[in-house]
């Protein structure tokens, strides 16, 4: 076979190699994409309930449903009202807003852990998160069935 | 209405899509490395016939094909949980450097060979031990001071392979065996700093949630910040190599920035480059020379910037799809099989080439950073796969920038293609740990 055909040939075989693995690369890249979009819009649940895992309670303390605002802290008149010394009277917050659930520490003394690491900022919540103030640990859970996004 | 179509794409995607992709979306390895392999092998063969001499041109590519399968392997069997992507982009990279250099620099090939075999084994010797990122941590000082105390003997016993008198003398050897200390240092001082970093990190956090900014910076922040510069001077001053030390400094800046998230610190130290880089333009002729040569080479295109020019020259040469694979003539460029490597990459493969090489190493990065990020266990390990990444990512952007002459050239190797066994060594350290951190491991 001619010498600049069999090149030519190569040359070919090597686009195409490149060629399919960039597509590759591409085609990882818009899987995993498409799987980020996925749970941030599985967060898009209008309602749920967090349930005290830690330490162990009984009746109303267990569990409280998902409201707009709820606020958790030491002081009476929060939705959560959290008996323990580590806790701050007005702690942390869950708020709605843009279809998401967000937590906010409230300036607390010993700040808020998520899925234990300290918050910094504002930060959405997905179902499954666990909430710790002191103590106490709390594990958000989010109907999928209700997704409006 | 969003959710449902997300969830038809990630459920039911194209097929094509799923044969690229791998059955959970983390990459088909095997398929990669075959595609890899191909065009590995296409562009030998096109040396062999341009060169009319095919006899002692194989061994590279069986060197390189036992290191991917026994490497796939290897991790899938003792590591199952691993990222395949970054096996299958870093052995990628470093078939095409095997190409590369075969064709710039034929003599130095089968060294180059021997390396990788070392390197492969070394990072599949750090992926698979158990208590590898543990003693990173318990043991840094010790291995901070062993990594100085072999950047100082350069100092004093450092060589230059090429042997010639004004050549930095950045190596250490032993006999025919040469070792360039910064490389390794690369990597200590990321696991190093990743370390230190996590253990400050309540006080940095600390202080960037207090409500006054104007909260004094204590010596714990400064200390180390000032120090890291002295040694990044120290680097520039005695050994002129002015990569390195840029490297290490920008490293260490963004990753205080990553553990702090105080943006004063980032643009304190930012200041301290230019400084630095203010008076060693005054006082260094290197120095001088890389920034004179950046602003405008074309007043001495035949003297001391012909080097860059003729590095222009051949992105020119290339166009779209390169000269074909032996045919263009990066020969022109003085030393281009390290340094420079990317420029002949541009020649011979174009375009196309240049955008798969800045394809791998952007995708190496995000791949990089998603594991700092989704790492559940310390603060330690987020910090030192972000470091990794980093150091990589910026080597590549630092060298690929110089070439193309839109920063000062920096000499320093582009990350797996370069010739230089030491390089090609600490980028597979690197991977090794990142391979190991992306397991999930703690």
């Amino acid at each position: 076979m001619n010498i600049e055909v069999t090149i030519f040939l190569l040359r070919l075989l090597a686009g195409l190699c490149l060629a399919g693995f960039l597509l590759a690369l591409f085609a990882i890249i818009w899987r995993n994409a498409g799987a980020a979009v996925y749970q941030p819009a599985a967060a898009g649940a209008m309602h749920g309930y967090l349930v005290c895992e830690q330490p162990a309670l009984a009746g109303d303390a267990l569990r409280c449903s998902l409201r707009p605002i709820v606020t958790l802290g030491r002081a009476e008149g929060n939705t959560v009202v959290i008996r323990d010394d580590f806790a701050s009277a007005n702690h942390a917050r869950i708020v709605l807003e843009g279809g998401k659930w967000w937590l906010e520490d409230r300036g607390s003394r010993n700040g808020t852990q998520l899925n234990g690491e300290t918050i910094l900022r504002r930060t959405i919540l997905t179902g499954g998160d666990e909430i710790g103030i002191g103590k106490y640990r709390y594990r958000l859970h989010l109907n999928q069935e209700h997704m409006t996004m | 209405m969003c959710s449902t179509l997300t969830r038809t794409d990630v459920d039911n995607p194209l097929p094509l899509l799923r044969v690229l992709a791998g059955s959970h979306g983390r990459g088909n390895v095997w398929l990669l490395l075959m595609l890899a392999g191909v065009f590995v092998f296409a562009g030998l063969a096109s040396i062999a016939i341009t060169r009319l001499s095919g006899a002692d041109l194989w061994a590279g590519f069986a060197v390189w094909i036992v290191c991917a399968l026994g490497a796939a392997t290897v991790l899938n069997r003792r590591l199952p949980s691993h990222d395949p992507l970054l096996l299958a982009l870093s052995m990628f990279l470093s078939g095409w450097g095997l190409v590369a250099i075969e064709r710039l620099a034929p003599a130095f090939a089968d060294r180059q060979a021997l390396w990788l075999a070392i390197s492969v084994l070394a990072m599949l010797g750090i992926a698979i031990f158990p208590q590898v990122l543990r003693w990173l941590r318990l043991y840094r000082y010790i291995l901070l001071a062993a990594a100085l105390l072999l950047l100082s003997a350069t100092i004093v016993l450092g060589r230059n392979p090429s042997g010639f008198d004004f050549a930095p003398r950045l190596w250490l050897g032993i006999g025919a065996f040469y070792f360039q200390p910064s490389e390794i240092m690369k990597v200590i001082l990321v696991a190093f700093l990743a370390s230190y970093l996590a253990e400050q990190s309540a006080t940095l956090r600390a202080r960037s949630d207090a409500p006054a900014p104007a909260s004094g910076l204590s010596l714990r922040l400064i200390g180390p910040i000032l120090l890291m510069w002295l040694l990044s001077m120290v680097i520039l001053v005695w050994q002129r190599d002015l990569g390195t030390a840029m490297l290490f400094f920008i490293v260490f800046l963004l990753l205080l920035y990553l553990s702090s998230g105080d943006l004063r610190l980032f643009l304190g130290g930012a200041l301290l480059v230019l400084v630095a880089g203010a008076v060693a333009y005054q006082l260094f002729d290197v120095v001088q020379l890389r920034v004179d040569i950046w602003l405008n080479p074309w007043p001495e295109a035949d003297g001391r910037a012909y080097q860059i020019v003729q590095s222009l020259m051949a992105f020119g040469a290339g166009g779209i799809a390169g000269t074909g694979v032996g045919l263009g003539s990066p020969g022109y460029i003085p030393v281009v099989h390290s340094d420079f490597v990317f420029a002949a990459i541009a020649e011979e493969w174009g375009l196309l080439g240049v955008i798969a090489i800045l394809s791998s190493f952007g995708v190496l990065a995000w791949r990089g950073l998603a594991i700092a990020l989704n790492h559940r266990g310390s603060a330690f390990h987020r910090l030192l796969a972000a470091g990794l990444t980093m150091t990589l990512l910026v080597q590549a952007l630092m060298i690929m920038a110089g070439v193309l002459k839109l920063l000062p050239l920096t000499g320093v190797t582009l990350p797996f293609i370069s010739y230089g066994g030491s390089s090609l060594f600490a980028c597979h350290i690197m991977m090794g740990l990142l391979l190991r951190l992306s397991s999930g491991a703690r």
